[in-house]
């Protein structure tokens, strides 16, 4: 199994994200829609690919077992220190249906368990994985060549466009559509679409949580439009255990999933000679989405073996050397670097207070802004940086930090000053009610004075007038 | 017992000092609570702000 090999990679991931933005998604959804999904083999695959580490490992110990365990007999195994982790790992099982909450006995969904047997083992139905088409005798198939340049650039429209505001090259209306729905980018006084700042923080991310994050979108979209989401998800399943580079049949897709060729070839993740042609090819970008390959093109030129592995280099002078020629890059760089020089294959700037405050207003939000910046350089580091300990140096990451406390010297909130109570006793008591409320940003029991949020005021003018009138 | 409409600022003691050398131009603060509160009129908040950054922009040295 590729998916057991990467467990260690993973686990590492793991940590930072503690699980995948699908999970939650699927976790949502009635127990109804998820065993029409766990019909499909190459669904259960998928999801099973999805899965953390420790879930996993419950999974494969589950699988081959044909009668149920006692709950006690699987606990055993677990050691005291590590008991909340398991629990948590079986609660992520049962939410998703895969694994039904029990406290006697633990056994799998049998519908998940027939269909994640059958992806292993093969037999059963076939079609889950996709018809392969047969040989065209006109054309031969894409070259993965091919496929990879045609995914980066569909991809890199996106996100250019993203960038640019608007004035790059106008990727489909449904890619505009999308942005627009996800609050990416909005269009303001009905001008042109205007990067949000949701935007700028989805343009740091790397591309697999990009994607996904465009797909979610999709999927949310899925019920107004009509479409049956069992089908939508298992044909992206289907898709993502796919073989780079083969050429598919679209004869045995249903009428749902034919729909959803446009959407995808415009997102650059399946590839087809013609709109009409009756076969299709899924690029990297489709092959990857359940797996931790990178999912864009790591070979080729210059700038595509950037993409793979990193290209920044940054000096303890904020100085920046980026080794790339991609327009998309320089423009996300811009975001937040003061760029000097630029030349064939290079260009220089540097992180300056300057650039590191134009990006705060310009929406990279405040509370994470050096978070988002170090992680992006971090993830786009040059190999040379790779032997240095820390990656980034430690005095440009602690000014960035201090660059953006700067920005938030100052916190403002707008509410009432009550002061002069005739008598402690009246203050304690106004406070203690104030208290209840959960309104109270300041008090001060010497001066007898505190200070309400704007909300609570009517309340707290209600609660003191009845106390008037009553002791009138 | 009274209640006053007003913004309450939170910030370090330094920014405070600064508001405070504001408030004698033109005055805006309706109570001093302690070291890092204080309590400004509601429509005076952005001007404040607006001068503060002036005023701090002033104490940083720039490459540009």
């Amino acid at each position: 199994m590729p998916s057991v090999q990467q467990a260690s990679t993973d686990s590492a991931t793991a940590s930072e994200a503690p699980s995948h933005l699908l999970l939650a998604f699927l976790q949502s959804q009635s127990q109804n829609t998820l065993t029409r999904l766990y019909q499909r083999p190459s669904s259960c695959l998928s999801i099973f690919r999805l899965l953390g580490p420790l879930e996993r490992q419950i999974v494969m110990n589950l699988l081959w077992l044909e009668s149920s365990i006692p709950a006690s007999t699987m606990a055993t195994w677990v050691p005291h220190e590590v008991r909340k982790t398991y629990e948590n790992s079986l609660s992520i099982l049962s939410r998703l249906h895969i694994l039904p909450q029990s406290a006697v006995k633990l056994a799998l969904n049998p519908t998940f368990k027939t269909s994640l047997r059958h992806a292993i083992i093969g037999g059963g139905s076939s079609g889950s994985f996709g018809v392969p088409a047969t040989r065209d005798e006109k054309h031969s198939s894409p070259s993965i060549e091919v496929l990879d340049a045609y995914a980066l650039e569909r991809w890199e429209t996106i996100l250019h466009y993203m960038v640019s505001s608007g004035i790059a090259t106008r990727p489909s209306q449904g890619v505009l559509f999308l942005l627009q729905r996800s609050g990416l980018m909005a269009s303001i006084h009905g001008g042109s679409l205007q990067i949000t700042s949701l935007g700028f923080q989805f343009l740091l991310h790397s591309p697999h949580a990009q994607l996904w994050e465009l797909l979610l979108q999709y999927l949310h979209m899925v019920e107004e439009r009509q479409m049956d989401l069992v089908e939508v998800l298992s044909f992206l399943f289907m898709l993502s255990t796919m073989e780079l580079g083969r050429e598919y049949s679209v004869e045995h897709l249903s009428p749902t999933q034919t729909a959803m060729l446009e959407d995808l070839r415009d997102y650059g993740i399946i590839w087809q000679r013609r709109a009409t042609s009756k076969r299709f090819c899924p690029t990297r970008l489709a092959t990857t989405l359940t797996s931790s390959s990178p999912p864009l093109p790591a070979a080729g030129g210059v700038s595509a073996s950037a993409h793979g592995q990193g290209f920044i280099i940054l000096e303890t002078n904020y100085r920046l050397y980026a080794y790339t020629d991609n327009p998309l890059q320089i423009a996300v760089l811009n975001l937040f670097v003061t760029l000097k020089s630029r030349y064939p294959n290079l260009v220089v700037g540097a992180i300056t207070r300057e650039s590191v405050k134009k990006a705060l207003t310009n929406g990279i939000t405040a509370d994470q802004a050096s978070r988002q910046i170090i992680s992006y350089l971090t993830t786009h580091a040059h190999p040379q940086m790779r032997k240095n300990k820390p990656l980034l140096p430690v005095t440009v990451q602690d000014q960035i930090r201090l660059w953006e406390l700067e920005k938030n010297r100052m916190k403002s909130q707008e509410g009432y000053l009550y002061t002069a109570f005739a008598s402690q006793a009246d203050y304690e008591y106004v406070l203690n009610y104030a208290k209840q409320l959960g309104v109270v940003l300041w008090e001060s029991s010497g001066r007898r004075c505190f200070f309400g949020t704007l909300e609570g005021h009517p309340n707290i003018r209600g609660f003191i007038e009845r106390r008037t009138a009553g002791n009138a | 017992m009274k209640a006053i409409r007003g913004v309450v600022l939170t910030c370090d003691p330094a920014v405070k000092q600064i508001l405070l050398t504001m408030n004698e131009k033109l005055s805006f603060i309706i109570e001093d609570l302690d070291e890092h509160h204080l309590v400004i009129k509601a429509d005076e908040e952005w001007r404040v702000r607006r001068e503060l950054e002036a005023e701090l922009e002033k104490n940083t040295y720039s490459l540009e």
